[in-house]
């Protein structure tokens, strides 16, 4: 399963609840409106370590890497590719 | 008249250069502030609003939240805001019941979009980003011009500044009526003993749609002081980066607030010395936790302090220096309140005995919206408000809390009245019984969970109940919990004993 596809299946299960694909853009904003919380995102932050075996700085836990699906992805990608 | 739309206006012609607002990369000095303000107030006059008339605002923190709410005021109508995090469901009867006329909202909003398109006649949208939904928006940046030299409206101070909606239930929702005096009131007491001055600055998290929000707000800008606007805490080092370079004075959040920042950042990275003082609000912080805090941010006061929406905001507060020696007390009442401990027949306890507080003064609420008998019951016609929490005394006079009469759950920021959350749980098929309540939380104070009774053949999963929820209300209403049981516990007379599942249990049962 791709990185985008695996995130999205966790954020749907997580926050959403729901496996409805369709529930979530890969462009929308995971923080403006409040799918994601403070404590949501340390969750989803961990759970991205633990499945690519990566770490995250301070510094990278910021909205640029982690408003949206798409983002998340591309941060994952950059970061294995790093 | 509003004293708050006034001050503005007195800080913009005495220093109009002065530094207002930040919100991101926008910066607004006082003079930039208060034209704003005036435009806003001068294209509400031309789309007809009139004195007393009602203007919604369903919007995250933002600089248009602070020009439409000082906008409205200006232009002598009454501002309603509303929770942002709120669904259709809660939009639709709080608009109807405030009967607004305009409703100023963010297009993307989906729910306060339904909720407007549901109300006939439909109120006036003014959307404040760039995608109108519908051709009858306006859009913000494109609002009628209006005379915006005409003078300010004068209503009288007792007139109606703000409608607030507080945690009530779907059915019977409760606006708390707020006067310009009220406001006033308020916010020179809280300008007192803070000691807040035009050399002030703060960064606010908490929603302006919230008492205490709004209390750092109109007194920020009542002082000629300066406030920074961060979205939210989803990271909280950045906030505590835009504390350390904004170097504000000062800063205000609720026990989860500060539980997270100790927490999660690593504050003594941070140069945090501009800080002179803390406020927390919004329920008891553990001592311990105090304790850390003050630890952390050695050099800044800590400000304890209570009230409720229907006190404007402010109550009590407990000066720092006697925090030690008084720990787990809210304080003393604040200038020009008064406090007092009754029995359940209204008489005054003696010292040290557990009453209801009951409060007086010119910041007490003019009562609830359209329910003169919601009214009656809390406000009496001595004017001393009945605030549903208990309490006592000690010898020194100082207020000390055990507790609420009401169910309500405290989560973070937030107030939730479980019946809200079982209305939505029960509407879905196959719950045959449902219980909410608050269970123990390290960081949120509480959180919301949900026991359930599945009827015969019903889908089990726990994921469909939370899922349904999340349609249908705020995120935090969201039950963090849910464990299905056969039957609820129940008194003889068939009452759900909520003390019994109100206990540490916070797995999740299917």
């Amino acid at each position: 399963m791709d990185h985008k596809r695996q995130i999205k299946q966790f954020v749907l299960k997580n926050y959403l609840f729901t496996d409805d694909e369709s529930a979530l853009a890969d462009g929308d904003s995971l923080i403006r409106g409040g799918t994601i919380d403070s404590t949501g995102m340390l969750e989803l932050i961990f759970h991205i370590e633990e499945t690519w075996k990566l770490k995250v700085a301070d510094e990278e836990m910021v909205p640029a890497n982690f408003e949206t699906i798409d983002a998340i992805a591309a941060f994952v990608t950059r970061k294995l590719a790093g | 008249m509003s004293w708050l739309a006034d001050r503005l206006a007195g800080h913009a012609r005495a220093q109009p250069d002065r530094s207002a607002l930040v919100d991101g990369e926008r910066r607004f000095d006082y003079a930039a502030l208060d034209a704003h303000v005036d435009a806003f107030a001068a294209a509400l006059r031309a789309l007809g609003v009139e004195a007393g008339d009602r203007v919604a605002l369903i919007l995250p923190n933002s600089a248009e939240a602070v020009v439409a709410t000082y906008g409205t005021w200006r232009a002598g109508a009454v501002v309603v805001p509303l929770n942002a995090q709120a669904k259709a469901r809660d939009f639709e009867p709080w608009l109807r019941h405030a009967g607004a006329r305009v409703v100023v909202h963010e297009a993307i909003h989906r729910d306060a979009r339904a909720a407007i398109e549901a109300i006939e006649p439909r109120p006036q949208a003014v959307v404040v980003d760039d995608q109108a939904a519908a051709d009858t928006d306006l859009r913000w940046n494109a609002l009628p011009a209006g005379d915006a030299a005409a003078p300010p409206a004068r209503n009288e101070a007792d007139a109606l500044a703000a409608i607030v909606y507080t945690s009530g239930t779907t059915g019977q929702p409760k606006g708390v009526m707020l006067s310009h005096a009220n406001l006033a009131a308020n916010v020179q007491s809280i300008l007192a003993y803070l000691d807040l001055g035009a050399d002030d600055s703060t960064v606010t998290i908490l929603p302006f749609y919230y008492s205490y929000g709004a209390s750092v707000l109109h007194t920020h800008l009542a002082a000629g002081a300066r406030l920074v606007i961060e979205q939210n805490l989803v990271f909280p080092h950045l906030m505590v980066e835009t504390i350390a370079r904004e170097r504000v004075s000062g800063f205000s959040g609720v026990p989860s607030t500060f539980a997270l920042l100790l927490n999660r950042v690593r504050l003594g990275e941070y140069d945090l010395s501009g800080l002179r003082y803390l406020t927390q609000a919004g329920g008891a912080m553990a001592p311990a936790l105090a304790a850390r805090l003050r630890a952390a941010i050695p050099q800044a006061r800590l400000f304890v302090m209570y009230g409720q929406t229907e006190a404007t905001a402010r109550l009590a507060w407990l000066p720092p220096e006697r925090l030690d020696e008084k720990t787990g007390a809210v304080g003393v009442a604040i200038p020009g309140v008064e406090l007092e401990v009754r029995d359940e027949h209204g008489a005054r306890v003696t010292t040290g005995t557990v009453g209801e507080v009951h409060a007086r003064g010119a910041n007490i609420m003019l009562g609830y919206w359209r329910d003169a008998a919601l009214t009656a019951g809390v406000l009496g016609a001595d004017g001393w408000l009945r605030t549903g929490d208990m309490g006592h005394v000690d010898a020194d006079g100082y207020l000390f809390l055990s507790g609420r009469r009401s169910d309500m759950i405290k989560t973070g920021a937030h107030r939730v009245h479980p019946k809200d959350v079982e209305e939505v749980v029960a509407e879905l098929d196959g719950i045959a019984e449902v219980a909410v309540v608050g269970v123990d939380d390290e960081l949120l104070g509480q959180v919301i969970k949900a026991i359930v009774v599945f009827a015969e053949g019903a889908d089990r999963s726990l994921d469909r109940v939370k899922a349904h929820c999340r349609e249908r209300l705020a995120t935090y209403k969201i039950p963090k919990f849910i464990e299905a049981v056969a039957e609820l516990p129940k008194t003889a007379s068939g009452k759900i004993r909520r003390s019994l599942l109100a206990s540490n249990e916070r797995r999740e049962v299917s």
